[in-house]
C-alpha cells in the first residue's frame, strides 16, 4: 500500500540509492585499476567520492525508513492527469527525434517533430505545418546562420543558411 | 567601489551591451508574464546564446534576464490570480483585488515600478558590500572554500521547497555527479564507464536545460488548456504608477531591503523574502489601509522585495562564489564557462568584469522602470498566446541550446535524462536547486578538500585550527543540526493530500 501511495517517492530512492553503489563500486574496480584509489589526498581519486558515498548511504537508508513507517507528509502516487497520456506521446516523438536526428539531419527531422508536436497539442494540419516551417526556419536562421552552429547534417548532407 | 564601476562603464556601454540587456528586460518580462516558465528558464534558454558573446555582454543579458523575468511574474497574479513566477505569489493578495476593481493598470504599473526601484536598492548594496565581502575572503585559504561551499549545499538543502533531506539527497546526488569525468589532480577517468562524451563530465547546461526546461514542458502538456485565451483587460502606457509609488516611500526602502537580505542569504530567495515584507507591510499599515483588499501597499512591498532580492542574491555569488538561489547557480555557472570564477580572485584579478557585471544590474534595473511600463500593452497580448504555440517553441530552443554548446548529440541525450529525472523528483515533491548548486560547488568542496588535507598532512584539525575556517564549520554543524532536527519534525505531522499541480 506504501508503495503505492509513495511510488514517486520511490522511484527518485532507487535513483539515490544506485548513487552510493555505483561509486563504491567503481571506487574498488576502475580507479583501482587505474592505480587512483589510494595514498594521499593528491593522488586518491576516489577519497571524496567515497566520503560522498558514506554520507548518502546514512541519508538513503534514513529516507526508506522514513517512507516505509509512512513519515513522508506529501505522497506520491502514480496518478494520471488530463493529458499525461498526450505529455507520454510528446516524450516519445522527441526520443524518435533525438534517435532520427543524427541519420535524417536537423533539417528533415525538425520540421517533422514540429508538425507533430503542433498535431499533438491540438492546432489543425494547416496550422501545424506552417508553424512547423516557420520554427524550422526561424531557429536554423539563428543557429546555422547567425550563430554559426554547423546542426546535424545527417547521410544526405543537407545544410542551411552556412 | 567606484574604482570598480569606472572599470567596468567602457565595457558595458558598447552598442552590443546596452542593446542585449534591453533585450534580456524584453525576453525576461515576457517570460516572466507567462504562467509556468520564470526567470530561471528564461536564464537557462539563453545560456547558449551568452556563450557566443563577449563576458559583460553576455552576463548583462542573462542579468536582464533575471531581473525581467523577477518583474514579469506580477503581471499575471494581477491580472488573472495566476502568478507567472513563484516570486509573485505574495502579489496576487492586493493585485487580483486591485483589477478587480478596475486598477489593473495601476496595480502593473506599481508592480514594474516597484521592482525597478526594488532593484536599485538591492544593486546599491551590492555595490557596497560585494567588494568589502570579496576584500574580506582574501583572507581565505582551502579550509575556508571548503567550508564555504559545503555551507552553499546545505542552507540550499534547508531551506529548499520540500523536506531537508530530500534537500540532502538532491545536494548530494549534485555533488556526486560533479565528481564524474577526469579527476584534475590525477587525470583518473571516474564513472564515465568508459565514455569518451563524459571525461569532461556532463555539461551542466544540459543538465540544466533537462531538469528545468524540459520537465516543465512535460508538466505543462500534462495539465493541458493547449489552446486557451484568457480574457484580459486592454492596458495602456502610463506612468501615472510613479506617483502612486511616491506615497509608499518608506514601504519601498523596507521591502527592497528585506528582499535584499533575504536574497544574501543563500536559498531563502525571492518569495520568501516577499511573503515578509507583505507581512511587514501589512503590521506596519497606516489607518485605512485594508490590505488583502486592493492596497497598493501590498504590490509595491511584495515586488520591491522579489527585485531586491536579484541584487542580494549576487552579493555572494560574485564576492565569495555561492550562489544564493537556482537562478543565481546558473548565472555562477555561465561565468565560470565564459572564463572568469566568481570570488575575490574575481575582484583582485578581473576588477572590470566585477565592475561590468555591477553596472549592467544597475543599467538593467533603469530599463525596466522604463520598458516595464511602456510594454505593458504587449503584456496582455503576450499572456493570450496559447501554450499550443509556445511548448514546442521551447522543446525545439532548449534542445537546440544545449546542442549548440559542444555541436554533441550526446549532450541532448545527457538533457533528455536529466529530463525525465527532474520529472521524478518534481513528482516526488524534491526541491531541484540543491542538484544545480551541488553539481556547481562540487569541484570547489572537492579541490579544496583535498588542499587542506594535504596542507595538514591528512588531518582534519586544519578546519577548526584556522579561527574564520572554524566560524563557518561551527555554522555548518549548526545547520546540520537544523536539518535533522527539521526531518524529525516534518516526519510527526500528518501526512497531506497528494499534490495535483506541478511542483
Amino acid at each position: 500500500m506504501r508503495f503505492r501511495a509513495y511510488a514517486y517517492d520511490w522511484v527518485a530512492w532507487i535513483l539515490f540509492a544506485s548513487v552510493p553503489v555505483i561509486v563504491f563500486w567503481q571506487c574498488s574496480t576502475s580507479l583501482v585499476e587505474q592505480d587512483a584509489a589510494g595514498g594521499g589526498p593528491m593522488e586518491n581519486a576516489a577519497l571524496y567520492p567515497r566520503v560522498l558515498a558514506g554520507v548518502m548511504s546514512v541519508l538513503v537508508v534514513v529516507q526508506a525508513l522514513r517512507l516505509l513507517l509512512g513519515k513522508v507528509r506529501q505522497p506520491s502516487p502514480f496518478k494520471a492527469h488530463p493529458e499525461t497520456r498526450r505529455a507520454l506521446v510528446g516524450a516519445g516523438l522527441f526520443v524518435v527525434y533525438l534517435v532520427a536526428l543524427p541519420v535524417i539531419g536537423f533539417h528533415i527531422a525538425t520540421p517533422l517533430l514540429c508538425t507533430g508536436l503542433f498535431l499533438l497539442l491540438g492546432m489543425s494540419i494547416v496550422a501545424s505545418v506552417v508553424g512547423a516551417v516557420l520554427l524550422w526556419l526561424a531557429t536554423s536562421f539563428v543557429f546555422a546562420g547567425l550563430l554559426n552552429v554547423v546542426l546535424p547534417v545527417g547521410v544526405y548532407n543537407i545544410s542551411l543558411f552556412n | 567601489m567606484f574604482d570598480l564601476i569606472i572599470k567596468g562603464l567602457p565595457l558595458f556601454f558598447t552598442l552590443e551591451s546596452v542593446a542585449l540587456t534591453a533585450f534580456g528586460i524584453l525576453a525576461g518580462l515576457i517570460i516572466g508574464v507567462l504562467p509556468g516558465l520564470g526567470p530561471l528558464m528564461g536564464i537557462v534558454l539563453m545560456l547558449p546564446f551568452a556563450f557566443h558573446l563577449p563576458p559583460i555582454a553576455a552576463m548583462g543579458m542573462l542579468i536582464a534576464i533575471y531581473i525581467g523575468g523577477s518583474a514579469g511574474g506580477s503581471v499575471s497574479a494581477i491580472l488573472l490570480r495566476i502568478p507567472g513566477t513563484p516570486l509573485a505569489a505574495a502579489t496576487l493578495f492586493d493585485g487580483f483585488p486591485m483589477a478587480q476593481k478596475g486598477r489593473a493598470q495601476d496595480a502593473i504599473g506599481l508592480s514594474m515600478t516597484a521592482s525597478a526601484l526594488g532593484g536599485l536598492i538591492g544593486g546599491a548594496v551590492l555595490l557596497f558590500f560585494s567588494p568589502l565581502l570579496a576584500r574580506f575572503a582574501l583572507n581565505f585559504a582551502p579550509p575556508e572554500y571548503c567550508a564555504m561551499a559545503l555551507l552553499g549545499v546545505l542552507t540550499i538543502a534547508l531551506v529548499s521547497d520540500g523536506s531537508a533531506l530530500k534537500g540532502m539527497l538532491v545536494g548530494g546526488f549534485g555533488l556526486v555527479l560533479a565528481t564524474v569525468g577526469t579527476d584534475e589532480f590525477t587525470n583518473a577517468e571516474r564513472f564515465t564507464f568508459g565514455s569518451f562524451e563524459l571525461s569532461n563530465g556532463p555539461h551542466v547546461v544540459a543538465v540544466v536545460v533537462g531538469l528545468f526546461a524540459l520537465s516543465e514542458v512535460f508538466f505543462q502538456i500534462e495539465f493541458g488548456g493547449f489552446a486557451d485565451r484568457p480574457n484580459v483587460e486592454r492596458l495602456r502606457v502610463s506612468f501615472h504608477a510613479l506617483r502612486l509609488l511616491m506615497r509608499h516611500k518608506v514601504n519601498l526602502l523596507r521591502s527592497s531591503l528585506i528582499g535584499t537580505f533575504f536574497g544574501a542569504v543563500p536559498g531563502a530567495g525571492g518569495d520568501v523574502s516577499a511573503f515578509i515584507s507583505y507581512a511587514a507591510a501589512r503590521k506596519m499599515a497606516r489607518p485605512g489601509e485594508h490590505y488583502g483588499q486592493g492596497e497598493e501597499g501590498g504590490v509595491v512591498a511584495t515586488e520591491a522585495a522579489n527585485n531586491g532580492c536579484c541584487g542580494g542574491a549576487l552579493i555572494p555569488t560574485l564576492s565569495l562564489g555561492i550562489p544564493g538561489d537556482a537562478s543565481t547557480a546558473v548565472l555562477m555557472g555561465a561565468l565560470i564557462l565564459l572564463g572568469f570564477f566568481p570570488g575575490p580572485e574575481l575582484f583582485r584579478s578581473h576588477p572590470e568584469i566585477a565592475g561590468g557585471i555591477f553596472v549592467a544590474y544597475i543599467a538593467g534595473n533603469v530599463m525596466l522602470l522604463i520598458l516595464g511600463v511602456v510594454l505593458t500593452p504587449l503584456f496582455g497580448r503576450v499572456l493570450k498566446v496559447p501554450k499550443a504555440w509556445l511548448l514546442p517553441a521551447v522543446l525545439l530552443l532548449s534542445m537546440l541550446g544545449t546542442y549548440a554548446l559542444q555541436s554533441s548529440t550526446f549532450d541532448l541525450w545527457v538533457m533528455l535524462a536529466f529530463g525525465v529525472i527532474g520529472y521524478v523528483l518534481r513528482r516526488s515533491g524534491c526541491p531541484l536547486a540543491p542538484l544545480i548548486i551541488g553539481l556547481i560547488l562540487g569541484p570547489v568542496l572537492e579541490s579544496n578538500l583535498r588542499r587542506s588535507l594535504l596542507i595538514s598532512h591528512d588531518g582534519l584539525a586544519i578546519f577548526v585550527e584556522r579561527p574564520i575556517s572554524a566560524v563557518i564549520v561551527a555554522i555548518d554543524l549548526a545547520l546540520l543540526v537544523a536539518i535533522v532536527v527539521s526531518t524529525v519534525r516534518a516526519s510527526r505531522q500528518p501526512p497531506e493530500p497528494a499534490a495535483t499541480e506541478p511542483v
